[in-house]
């Protein structure tokens, strides 16, 4: 098991009122498996992802990523273990505006202190098709191109569990299906556990399993129906 | 591997952002440049009193008196000599010159010198001769304003008391007298028998007699001061080495450059306000980038330190910058004083004092970036899950931790600026007070909001809801142009306060003229001149001189002086100096009698009513004893009452007064005062000077001019580096509008999207800038107000009054500059067509 969930709850104050976004859900994922998270918006689907990254601290339950019981860390040694274990996309995709698409991938690579980061970080942009748009900034991307560019930034220091939070959600249909693509290739060639959250009925057939999220609780799981998007 | 990432995205982060810098930038280039200006100008002149102390002083040791110096001096003084040491004799005193040919006169500053003179520095003179060449014979050398005063020119003639005397030539450069804040008149350099031929020198006449000597190579000063000083017995001669430490003048010099150089800082913590703020700013702009660095696995000590190593990389920049700007001003600031000091100040400024300047700035910024960049631990990265970030920084964790020392390295930056602990900690504490005040009207602002009734229009309500817009800086902006205000307009108040109070001592009444040197038998044609020449009658005043000779039969001697001198004493004064007694009846109409009771009777000897200061510097009471030498005469008398004078009150005034019959036999001269109409002012002088050569007129009004002068210089000084305060406060004004141009452009143009004018735009922005501006105002001039008075009262003792004309200026200005400033930041966001605006959003 990669991912082991336990009773989670977390909740939140909205305004004056107390939420409960995540109410005792548990989850097991095993490594090298592709689990989609589906449900209605307000689910607690994001939340959930969120959380697998440490991003923020449940109010009670545990989970262990890799072995590792994140709710028992500080914020750097988090900070550090995303680095190391987690590759994250977002659907704002959230590139750092003021860094060049090689830079922004190069930043993981820098963090670790790898050797020759911006050489590793051109290879990995080739890779996503993006060799022509090496120095230029997010805003003279479009959207498809800033996706690709957070992807290569995900899975620069290959980690093992990479999680997508609706990574299609404000692409067209036609460049979000390149992504799926992409991410699903990447996945394979790093042989890494892809967690997605997606409410694209479609997306979550490719999964190996989908978990379904409603009110913050986990009301069923099926298989999923695999298809080789890109053979 | 920390460093590397840091310097790295450091660099990435300040290539594509610089222009939200120049605020930062330019707070800290005005702080550290008041800082270099004031302090190169501080050490150059103290450089200059330190290189000149020789010229200054005159010699390597000096011997002053105000009497003729005695047998026991001149033994000691003529062994010197006969051991290789070169003297000068010069005598000082006032008198006056009269222009024969058109009987107008002037007064004067005589100064009867040795060939010798001068022994250290030059006298410049014009023609370029000699010193004793041009005053040979009847000659006489003549500052420059005299000629222009008397309408007189080289090679005219003068009478200056009984003698005649021709002017051959200019004095432009006198080495022992650099500060004319001290002179009555010009000066009027002669021989000793020149002097002698004037006759002016009788008992009683204020004569400064000196002995200035310049020693042979590799012999110290200090000895010889020792030895001259304990070859007299009278306790009023004083010796004074070159290299004694803090004559007056140069203490009075260092207490202008530390006030300055506090004025200096004050910029610089606004500076520091604003950096504050800009960095706050930025980094609130920057929390994505901070979240996103946090989920990408960066440590919170990387994040800090790129935003630490950005931060200080501008500081140094700034810091440059303003210590440039300052060198370049600073020449300006020696031109402004030029005037009150005439010392060859350099105008290079000393390397360590630009490194100070500069390292104030950095520590500044440093200090500065603390509470914004702790905060950046408490980021949160699933601040990324949302989907509208929060505009606001967290609070820090431990508020306590990041103030501690921000507050000990004000201190420590304040105490470095002034040099003093005690002076540093007020300054902390005045800022702190000040902070508070303008920090609370502030935050009074939205208050404002919820009292104004729903009918008040749009523009109104828009404006100062405007002004709790998260990013709007409204209390800083409000804080940092307030404090500029609050020195402006405390000098300007200041200023007036002094000038009223020289004004007013005219037009009360004060006399237009002392007359000093009346001789017993020139009372009645005084009286006579001056009633022709003006109509009104000179009250006249019998003063006796004579020095303290004891006090409850214990002898003031030298030992005793000479012990409270060297406990730094200032009130030794009071031992030494010659007093001029007088013997009333009654008490002066302007003296208060504080304690004990004034006589009624002159039965049972001789009673004395002294000043309360004099009475606690000397250390009496009612019943003590004070013997007084009259020329050799002791006359006892007992203290009956202490007296409180109203020193303001240019009249007469004495320290010690007797009861009558006490001086009788004495020998008297006569002070005379007399109130003229100012068009008769020059005929009263000329006539009594013609018939009566040997009395000084001395006129009040010319003297309280000069004084106006003086302070005119100061208060322009001070105000041109408080100015450097004002100019950050609308740096930091600047900088926030900028910071908020996009949210303010956003909404103007939805405002005109639902069909407001441009001129209900206009003047909502007009309500933000001016409420901005009021405030400033009220709390600036609140506090300059309450300066002024802790200053006016416990620094100047000039009585504080209420200025209604200068505060409501003061607060109107600030409102006009504020609402100015943001026009013209912000007006052309007015143009901008609402659809382009609303499709990038």
């Amino acid at each position: 098991m990669i991912i082991v969930v336990r009773d989670l709850v977390m909740r939140m104050t909205s305004g004056r009122h107390p939420l409960t976004v995540l109410d005792h859900v548990n989850l097991d994922v095993d490594a090298g498996d592709f689990v989609a998270i589906t449900g209605p918006s307000g689910s607690g689907k994001s939340t959930l992802l969120g959380l697998l990254a440490g991003l923020d601290h449940p109010t009670s339950g545990s989970v262990t990523v890799a072995g590792v019981d994140l709710t028992r860390l500080s914020e750097d040694a988090l900070a550090r273990f995303r680095r190391r274990t987690i590759g994250y996309v977002f659907q704002s995709y959230h590139l750092i505006p003021t860094l060049t698409a090689l830079e922004n991938v190069a930043v993981p690579l820098e963090l670790d202190g790898a050797h020759d980061p911006a050489a590793t970080a051109m290879a990995l942009l080739q890779d996503v098709a993006l060799a022509e748009r090496l120095h230029h900034y997010p805003v003279q991307l479009s959207g498809g191109e800033q996706q690709r560019v957070a992807l290569a930034r995900a899975v620069a220091l290959t980690p093992p569990l990479l999680l997508a939070d609706e990574p299609t959600g404000n692409l067209d249909s036609a460049t979000g299906a390149q992504i799926i693509a992409l991410l699903l290739r990447l996945r394979r060639e790093r042989r890494s556990t892809l967690v997605m959250v997606t409410h694209d009925p479609a997306l979550a057939c490719h999964a190996d399993r989908v978990v379904m999220l409603r009110d913050g609780r986990v009301v069923g799981e099926r298989e999923g129906a695999p298809v080789a998007l890109d053979s | 591997m920390t460093g590397g990432f840091a310097v790295r995205m450091a660099w990435r982060e300040t290539r594509h952002a610089w222009r939200e810098f120049l605020s930062f930038l330019a707070c800290v280039t005005l702080g550290v440049a008041a800082l270099a200006s004031v302090g190169s100008f501080g050490a150059n002149l103290d450089g200059a009193l330190g290189r000149e102390a020789r010229s200054l002083l005159g010699g390597d040791v000096e011997v002053r008196s105000p009497r003729p110096l005695g047998a026991g001096i001149d033994a000691e003084l003529e062994k010197l000599a006969a051991d290789g040491a070169t003297v000068a004799r010069v005598e000082e005193l006032s008198a006056m010159a009269r222009d024969p040919s058109s009987a107008r006169t002037l007064l004067v500053e005589l100064k009867a010198v040795d060939p010798t003179y001068p022994l250290y520095g030059r006298l410049e003179t014009a023609p370029d001769l000699p010193l004793d060449r041009l005053v040979a014979g009847d000659g006489v050398l003549v500052g420059a304003d005299l000629l222009a005063r008397l309408g007189r020119s080289v090679g005219d003639r003068l009478v200056i008391g009984a003698a005649e005397v021709t002017i051959h030539g200019v004095v432009t450069r006198e080495p022992d007298r650099p500060a004319s804040l001290v002179a009555l008149g010009p000066r009027v350099f002669l021989t000793s028998a020149t002097l002698a031929r004037t006759d002016l020198v009788r008992h009683g006449s204020r004569v400064r007699y000196r002995a200035l000597l310049r020693l042979p190579e590799g012999q110290a000063a200090r000895p010889v001061r020792d030895g001259l000083s304990s070859a007299t017995t009278d306790p009023a001669v004083r010796a004074v080495a070159f290299d004694d430490a803090q004559p007056g003048m140069r203490r009075f010099f260092t207490q202008v450059t530390t006030y300055l150089g506090l004025v200096g800082l004050v910029s610089l913590l606004v500076g520091g306000i604003g950096v504050a703020s800009a960095i706050r700013t930025f980094l609130e702009r920057r929390l994505p980038t901070i979240a996103i660095l946090k989920c990408l696995g960066a440590p919170s000590r990387s994040i800090m330190a790129t935003y630490l190593g950005q931060a200080l990389v501008l500081g140094v920049a700034g810091s440059v910058g303003g210590a440039i700007l300052g060198i370049v001003v600073q020449p300006a600031l020696v031109g402004l004083l030029n005037g009150v000091i005439a010392l060859e100040v350099a105008t290079q400024p000393p390397p360590w004092i630009v490194f100070r300047a500069i390292t104030m700035g950095v520590v500044t910024t440093l200090l500065a970036s603390l509470w914004p960049l702790f905060t950046i631990r408490e980021v949160r990265p699933s601040l990324v899950l949302r989907s509208r970030v929060e505009a606001r920084l967290p609070g820090a964790r431990r508020p306590w931790l990041v103030a501690t020392p921000l507050v000990l390295g004000l201190i420590a930056l304040a105490v470095w600026q002034a040099g003093s602990l005690r002076i540093g900690a007020i300054f902390v504490g005045a800022a702190a007070a000040a902070l508070i005040l303008l920090t609370a009207l502030a935050s009074g602002l939205p208050l404002l909001a919820r009292a104004l009734p729903r009918s008040a229009g749009l523009a109104w309500r828009h404006g100062v809801a405007n002004l709790r817009r998260p990013g709007a800086q409204s209390g800083v902006v409000v804080v940092t142009l307030g404090v500029g205000v609050m020195l402006l307009v405390a000098v300007a108040l200041l200023e007036r306060s002094l000038v009223r109070q020289i004004d007013e001592e005219q037009r009360r009444e004060a006399p237009s003229f002392f007359f000093i040197d009346v001789q017993a038998d020139q009372r009645d044609a005084l009286t006579t001149v001056v009633r022709e020449a003006a109509g009104v009658t000179p009250t006249v005043t019998p003063v006796v001189r004579a020095r303290l000779a004891a006090i409850d039969g214990v002898p003031v001697t030298r030992e005793m002086v000479e012990q409270r001198r060297r406990r730094q004493d200032d009130r030794v004064w009071y031992l030494t100096r010659d007093y001029v007694l007088t013997f009333a009846e009654r008490p002066p109409a302007t003296n208060v009698v504080t304690r004990g009771r004034w006589w009624t009777d002159t039965a049972g000897g001789a009673r004395a009513s002294v000043e309360e200061e004099a009475a606690r510097a000397l250390g009496v009471d009612v019943g003590a004893r004070l013997t007084f030498d009259v020329q050799g005469v002791p006359v006892e008398a007992t203290v009956t009452n202490l007296r409180k004078v109203d020193w303001q009150s240019l009249t007469t005034n004495f320290f010690v007064i007797l009861s009558p019959g006490a001086l009788d036999g004495a020998p008297t001269t006569y002070v005379a005062t007399a109130r003229v109409p100012a068009s008769a002012e020059t005929a009263v002088q000329d006539r009594v000077v013609q018939a009566l050569p040997n009395v000084t007129a001395i006129p009040v009004r010319d003297v309280l001019e000069r004084l106006g002068g003086v302070l005119d210089r100061l208060a322009l000084a001070i105000r041109a580096i408080a100015a450097f305060s004002i100019l950050s406060g609308l740096a930091v004004m600047l900088g926030a509008l900028t910071a908020s141009r996009y949210q303010r452009l956003y909404e103007s143009v939805v405002l005109r999207t639902i069909g407001a004018s441009r001129a209900t735009v206009l003047r909502a922005f007009a309500v933000e800038f001016g409420c901005l501006g009021i405030a400033a105002g009220l709390g600036g001039t609140a506090l300059a107000a309450a300066l002024a008075w802790v200053v006016l009262r416990f620094l100047l003792t000039v009585p504080w009054r209420f200025d209604p004309a200068a505060l409501t200026m003061g607060v109107a200005a600030t409102t006009a500059l504020a609402v100015l400033v943001g026009f013209l930041a912000t007006f052309r966001l007015l143009g901008r067509k609402p659809l382009a605006v609303l499709r990038h959003e």
